[in-house]
């Protein structure tokens, strides 16, 4: 049965990335390999080819923006942080999801 | 044995096998094609680069310094294929479909690409030439045996009274030489099917659209980084594509130059010379029935004969072929260009002199000649 509960959801987690990385993108600055790690344990594990047209996305939408910042190994990497914008975004994503999780829970009533 | 060829990832190079550079190069193409409409296309695949070089990084050490096919593939899975974002602009069309479908169908197309050939394009194979090689060239182009396509251009050389031979001209002029393994691999490539032309235009009207001034900028890049990794890749192994020049990797030395220098008018002088003699045993056996002064016998039907004449000259000219080919082959990196365009001219040099001499001195050929543009209007004609 688990299989088809994710395959059901696969298009559900796929719209919910976005609102994961901005998430994870909220606490901290972080580049693509720690979004990676902290996602890889969860429901919305992702790859490479995925996350950086997302961010690119984001970037362009104006939720987002990266710095470059020199690492001790290899070359300097993009470290991503939320906007103003981003961060209003985000509230408003958590208020929607709060919604649905209270009309999901509610109709069980 | 596998040559390596050195690339550039995002400013850093990297060593890595035949396989996994095909590997590679797959799947940034088919990267880039995903993201064609992207405006941020060169910065995603800077990105994607990097993430590559940082992957390769893991599979090198002190002791190793080459990464393999598997350790690309493994890195390419991990990657795993570039998909637009939902509700990005030029991804609204396939929004609608299910994820894991979507992915599904994505990765079988970009593996049966993979596999396949490259295009078949139309490039001009001096190796294998007579004179520039546009016939070499349209053959392997039209899957036609190189012999077909030059008694056909006689032919119409003859029927035009010349003009064609201006067209041969232009034809050497406008179509690329293959310098490249890849280009003459491309040569002999998997024919252009119809959906493959319609995407092609699509995509070249993309480009002349201008709407993606990224994107062509993009391009650009792309180009310039494919020229490099092709002279490293010839430089580092330099790579013959025939059996019998597959140990001929060292600069020349200075006798073979004086050598080739030598060879090259002989082998021209022969070629044209065979080339020649060919051409008037088919139109001697077509018109009197006899090769020279041979007759065909008589069991043997005239197509068969002609046949026999095109095998025959077949089998003289490989060893010419072979001898061309050793003896430019190594001097590719050097003074190949002009080599090659001094034992063309000759060619054709020498092709005019014999051609002038039979018209000259053989009343048969110069009755021919003067016939062919009466027969040609007899059969327009029938």
């Amino acid at each position: 049965m688990t299989t088809s509960i994710t395959e059901k959801f696969s298009a559900i987690r796929k719209g919910l990335l976005e609102f994961a990385i901005l998430r994870i993108v909220a606490g901290d600055k972080v580049y693509v390999a720690d979004m990676l790690a902290r996602l890889r344990a969860t429901e919305f594990a992702t790859q490479e080819g995925t996350l950086y047209p997302l961010l690119s996305k984001l970037r362009r939408d104006g939720l987002v923006e990266y710095e470059w910042r020199e690492s001790d190994a290899g070359p300097p990497r993009k470290y991503y942080q939320l906007t103003a914008k981003g961060r209003a975004h985000l509230a408003e994503l958590d208020d929607y999801w709060k919604t649905i999780n209270a009309t999901l829970t509610e109709l069980g009533r | 044995m596998q040559k390596v060829i050195t690339i550039n990832l995002n400013g850093n190079a990297y060593q890595l096998d035949e396989d996994a550079y095909a590997a590679l190069v797959a799947y940034l193409e088919r990267s880039a094609a995903q993201l064609k409409d992207n405006p941020d296309l060169a910065e995603i695949m800077g990105d994607l680069e990097q993430a590559i070089a940082d992957k390769c990084q893991r599979y090198l050490g002190a002791q190793k310094s080459v990464v393999s096919a598997d350790e690309v593939r493994q890195i390419l899975e991990e990657m795993g294929p570039v998909a637009e974002p939902p509700g990005a602009e030029g991804a609204a069309a396939d929004d609608g479909s299910a994820g894991g479908h979507a992915a599904a169908g994505s990765g079988a197309a970009a593996g049966s690409r993979h596999d396949a050939p490259p295009h078949r394009r139309l490039y001009q194979l001096h190796e294998d030439g007579m004179i520039s090689g546009v016939c070499a060239g349209l053959g392997a182009y039209l899957g036609v045996d190189v012999t077909i396509v030059r008694i056909v251009f006689v032919l119409l050389a003859l029927v035009t009274k010349g003009v064609w031979v201006l067209a041969y001209v232009i034809m050497m002029f406008v179509i690329p030489y293959a310098e490249t393994p890849e280009e003459r691999a491309a040569a002999r490539g998997r024919p252009f099917s119809a959906k493959d032309l319609v995407d092609d235009a699509k995509r070249q009207y993309n480009d002349f659209a201008g709407r993606h001034v990224t994107r062509r900028e993009w391009r650009r890049r792309w180009r310039q980084q494919r020229r490099e990794w092709r002279a490293r890749m010839r430089a580092a192994a330099y790579g013959p594509s025939r059996w019998w020049a597959e140990n001929v990797e060292h600069p020349p030395h200075y006798a073979m130059q004086v050598l080739a220098g030598i060879l090259v008018p002989i082998v021209s002088v022969l070629s044209a010379a065979l080339f020649f003699v060919l051409v008037w045993s088919l139109i001697s056996l077509g018109t009197r029935g006899m090769v020279f002064s041979w007759p065909l016998p008589p069991r043997i039907p005239l197509w068969a004969g002609m046949l026999g004449l095109v095998l025959l000259y077949q089998l003289l000219v490989t060893p010419l072929v072979i001898g061309r080919y050793t003896m430019l082959r190594p001097h590719e990196r050097y003074h190949y260009g002009w080599l090659a365009v001094w034992s063309g001219l000759m060619r054709v040099g020498f092709l005019i002199l014999f051609f002038w001499l039979a018209y000259t001195y053989m009343p048969e050929f110069r009755d021919f000649m003067n016939s062919v543009p009466d027969m040609v209007r007899d059969w327009m004609g029938a």
